[in-house]
């Protein structure tokens, strides 16, 4: 693989601003990098399991997006550490934080599916019910995090923290799910034409709904981990709405559907860990924090739209295929990583 | 622009005045026009004049750069090599949508470039914005669609406040034309396959108007499959062959099979189809694969249809009278008058809208459909795919092979892959809705032996065409009008007069025009 194939790869930009950070980080503190690149990638995991999930919810096509991951998280976050401290299983716990989740979003599937509202809409409604079930949790919530999971979750041999090492595995998961099964070519296809994937007998209506439970279940598995990790707390998911679309958009994801970049996922993930660490060693506030990311998401859009997403749009709205030349940057696989 | 006129007489009314149809102007000019994009070479050298005051037919198969051409002449593209002239000004390296000196030059998609989420006059807006009124323009572009769509189309059943998306294939293809046509300044008008979605009655009032546009001097390029359509149309006739025009005759005493044979065809003789006789002589042997019985509603009233294992059951008559509906039913059978045994796969005939994945390769596209049957535990197997993927690259000859981008076939390219898409599954019946609309004689015979030789295998096949010819390739054929099934042919009966004669037989009452 040569350079122009490399720059080529839609995931290579998170990476490359990561590094970049980085380098901005190591100049400002005089300190050793390693460190930095030890906690990075200590925080980033959580931002990679609920931005794969997203990004599977993005990759189903345009209007797909999943805004019911931050309550989930949070909701999670408590349901996972009552029951571990009622049954004293840390698995059992993770387990019904990831049943929350599922829950959560099989109200949105049943609202996209059985009653047609648009994604958005029900996704907001269903991280609305979550929300106040978080809130009357919370009232009181005396119980405290399993501390053999937190134990576990800290432990960095050799400054690699053991939970990287499992993400990256759940990632690679994906990336073969993506590629290799059934399920992952249909969400593929039906992300880039709902009708000819279903005239070409693609069961859109399972492939939609199974997606959304897999984002449930990623945000619940995130909210369980993150609350033994920190502690439950009824604001504990907010950041990850706006982060986990970031990532998915950052890390090269179409956001019109149709081609997913799980590798991306890390490589944004890993840049916006840093940034936050970046912009406190600075000394900014939260909120400038924020705009530097909004402003960042609105970047990447802009400048995919004057590329490559023009290229690859379905084609409903251009009266004929673009010739050769243009299309090439869309012509690799579509699981790029 | 000359924008002063336009309230009390929008949009292009002959001007016979100020340009005699005597002298015949050339209007476009080509001269040693090239274009290549990446490896393809879709342009090598076009020579090709269109004159004020004539209809020149553009012919050649999918693939021979009509598309291309079409593109350079309107101005959408620059050429590589050689000059387009317009209006006597050489237009060297000028081109996009908003190049002055294309102002004149109007095209009417086969695909439509309509937005499916406006309403006919916010179209209207769109490509003609700049002869229409700042304020009230919504009026205005509502007036002249309505206006122009009644000229072209009678009886058309579109207004101007309906979205695109609510349209019919042939309504959609209607606006198109119509929009097309509505500027201040008309010099040529080029129809792309401009009846390949509407039916006999809308394509004679089309070419009426046709002819009284050229009698006021404007030119017309009308490309279409339909060579005898282009023949009784078109002064003139341009055949365009991998880039270039090979011939340029009058139409007058040209035949059918003479262009045909310049297009290169081997002009395949439909009387050589000899299984279809021969298969359907026992109908009623056959093991009955899917039913609709006395199915009413949605467009249908007590359709009842019978397919047999290893038939080819045609549905034939004019464009929108309830085939679709029987395929949609077969496709998904949720109603009781319904019963499908076995399995199904679908061939759509909108295949930009319903048939393409854009982002993917030929080999991806093919294989979405069979790759369920050939995964284990939901696991793909890439060895077998791959292979199924190069026999049917090879048998339908697919040009570019299985990696090319599915997006840099030509038309024909992308529904033979689509076609393979569906018969590559194991699926008992296959349905066609329409898929053959605008792909060239060479690919149809092929896919039409496809289709035979499958049959012989022993699947069903349910066939909705709006070409009558195609019928002749069907085991039995149901005739449809008005939602209803006005005849069943079998055999030797089908023929497309008989179809005609079927589809037209209970309408002389109320349309005169016969």
């Amino acid at each position: 693989m040569n350079i122009r194939a490399l720059v080529a790869r839609p995931w290579i930009w998170g990476f490359a601003a990561a590094v970049l950070v980085w380098l901005i980080i190591v100049i400002i503190s005089g300190q050793g990098g390693g460190q930095t690149v030890s906690l990075a990638l200590s925080l980033a995991p959580y931002l990679v399991v609920v931005g794969l999930g997203q990004m599977l919810v993005i990759t189903a096509g345009p209007g797909n997006i999943d805004v019911s991951v931050a309550p989930i998280i949070s909701l999670a976050g408590f349901v996972s550490v009552a029951v571990t401290a009622s049954t004293g299983s840390a698995v059992v716990g993770i387990l019904a934080g990831v049943g929350v989740g599922v829950v959560v979003a099989l109200i949105s599937t049943v609202a996209i599916l059985g009653l047609s509202v648009p994604p958005i809409i029900a996704t907001l409604a269903a991280g609305l019910i979550a929300s106040s079930v978080t809130l009357s949790l919370a009232n009181g919530f005396t119980a405290v995090p399993d501390a053999g999971l937190r134990q576990l979750l800290n432990v960095r041999p050799a400054g690699i923290p053991l939970l990287a090492v499992a993400v990256a595995g759940v990632t690679a998961l994906v990336i073969v799910l993506l590629r290799r099964t059934i399920y992952g070519r249909s969400l593929i296809a039906v992300g880039q034409n709902r009708r000819a994937a279903e005239r070409a007998g693609i069961p859109v209506a399972r492939i939609i709904a199974t997606t959304y439970l897999a984002s449930g279940a990623l945000a619940g598995l995130t909210g369980s981990l993150l609350a033994a990790y920190i502690a439950p707390s009824a604001d504990l998911g907010t950041r990850y709405l706006l982060d986990s679309v970031a990532v998915v958009v950052i890390g090269g994801t179409l956001i019109s559907g149709g081609r997913a970049v799980p590798v991306g996922v890390w490589g944004a993930a890993l840049f916006f860990i840093l940034l936050d660490g970046l912009v406190n060693l600075v000394g900014w506030s939260t909120a400038a924090q924020n705009l530097l990311k909004g402003g960042l998401v609105l970047l990447v859009l802009f400048l995919a739209g004057g590329g490559d997403r023009v290229a690859g749009t379905p084609s409903r709205f251009r009266r004929r295929p673009r010739p050769a030349a243009a299309t090439t940057t869309t012509t690799g696989d579509n699981s790029h990583g | 622009m000359h924008v002063h006129n336009l309230p009390a007489e929008p949009f292009a009314a002959p001007r016979g005045a100020d340009r005699g149809s005597s002298d015949r102007q050339p209007v476009v000019v080509a001269r040693h026009v090239t274009k290549t994009y990446g490896r393809t070479r879709a342009l090598t050298g076009v020579d090709l004049e269109v004159r004020a005051g004539e209809v020149l037919g553009l012919v050649g198969h999918n693939g021979a750069g009509k598309s291309t051409l079409m593109r350079v002449l309107a101005g959408l593209e620059a050429c590589d090599e050689g000059t387009v002239t317009v209006g006597g000004r050489e237009t060297s390296g000028e081109a996009g949508p908003r190049a002055a000196a294309f102002r004149g030059v109007r095209m009417a998609y086969q695909e439509t470039s309509l937005c499916p989420d406006l309403t006919v006059a916010e179209n209207i807006w769109v490509s003609s914005r700049h002869c229409l009124p700042r304020l009230r323009w919504r009026r205005a572009a509502g007036d002249a669609a309505r206006r122009r769509l009644g000229e072209m189309f009678p009886g058309h059943g579109v207004t101007s406040g309906d979205r695109i998306e609510d349209l019919s294939l042939a309504q959609r293809q209607m606006v198109e034309i119509a929009r097309a046509s509505l500027v201040d300044r008309l010099d040529l008008l080029i129809l792309d396959e401009p009846t390949e979605s509407l039916g006999p009655d809308a394509a004679r009032s089309l070419y009426d108007y046709v002819r009284g546009l050229t009698a006021g001097g404007v030119a017309v390029l009308l490309i279409s499959h339909r060579i005898r359509e282009i023949l009784s149309v078109a002064d003139r006739v341009a055949v365009l062959r991998d880039g270039a025009v090979i011939a340029d005759r009058p139409a007058a005493g040209l035949g059918e099979h003479d262009v045909l044979t310049l297009m290169g065809a081997q002009v395949a003789d439909r009387a050589g189809s000899e299984p279809a006789a021969a298969a359907a002589g026992e109908p009623a042997d056959r093991p009955v694969m899917a039913e609709l019985r006395g199915a009413t509603g949605s467009g249908l009233h007590d359709v009842s249809v019978r397919v047999g294992a290893g038939e080819v059951v045609g549905l034939a008559g004019l464009a929108g009278q309830g085939q679709q509906e029987v395929l949609e039913r077969l496709w998904r059978p949720a109603r009781r008058d319904t019963r499908v045994h076995g399995s199904r796969a679908y061939v759509p005939g909108d295949r930009q809208r319903s048939g393409v994945l854009p982002l993917w390769t030929v080999a991806e596209n093919l294989i979405v459909t069979a790759m369920r049957g050939i995964a284990r535990h939901g696991l793909r197997r890439p060895a077998e795919e791959r292979a199924a993927v190069g026999s049917w690259v090879e048998r339908l000859s697919i040009r570019g092979g299985p990696d090319a981008a599915m997006t840099e076939l030509s038309g024909g390219n992308q529904q033979k892959v689509i076609v393979a898409r569906a018969f590559a599954s194991t699926a008992d019946l296959v349905l066609l809705d329409d898929p053959f609309r605008g792909v060239d004689v060479h690919t149809k015979t092929d896919l039409y032996q496809l289709i035979r030789h499958e049959a012989a295998q022993g699947r069903s096949v349910v066939w909705y065409s709006s070409e009558n010819a195609e019928m002749a390739h069907c085991d039995r054929v149901y005739v449809f009008r008005a939602g209803r099934v006005v005849a069943e042919l079998a055999g030797e009966e089908i023929s497309e007069e008989q179809i005609i004669a079927v589809s037209f037989a209970e309408s002389d009452g109320e349309q005169s025009h016969e």
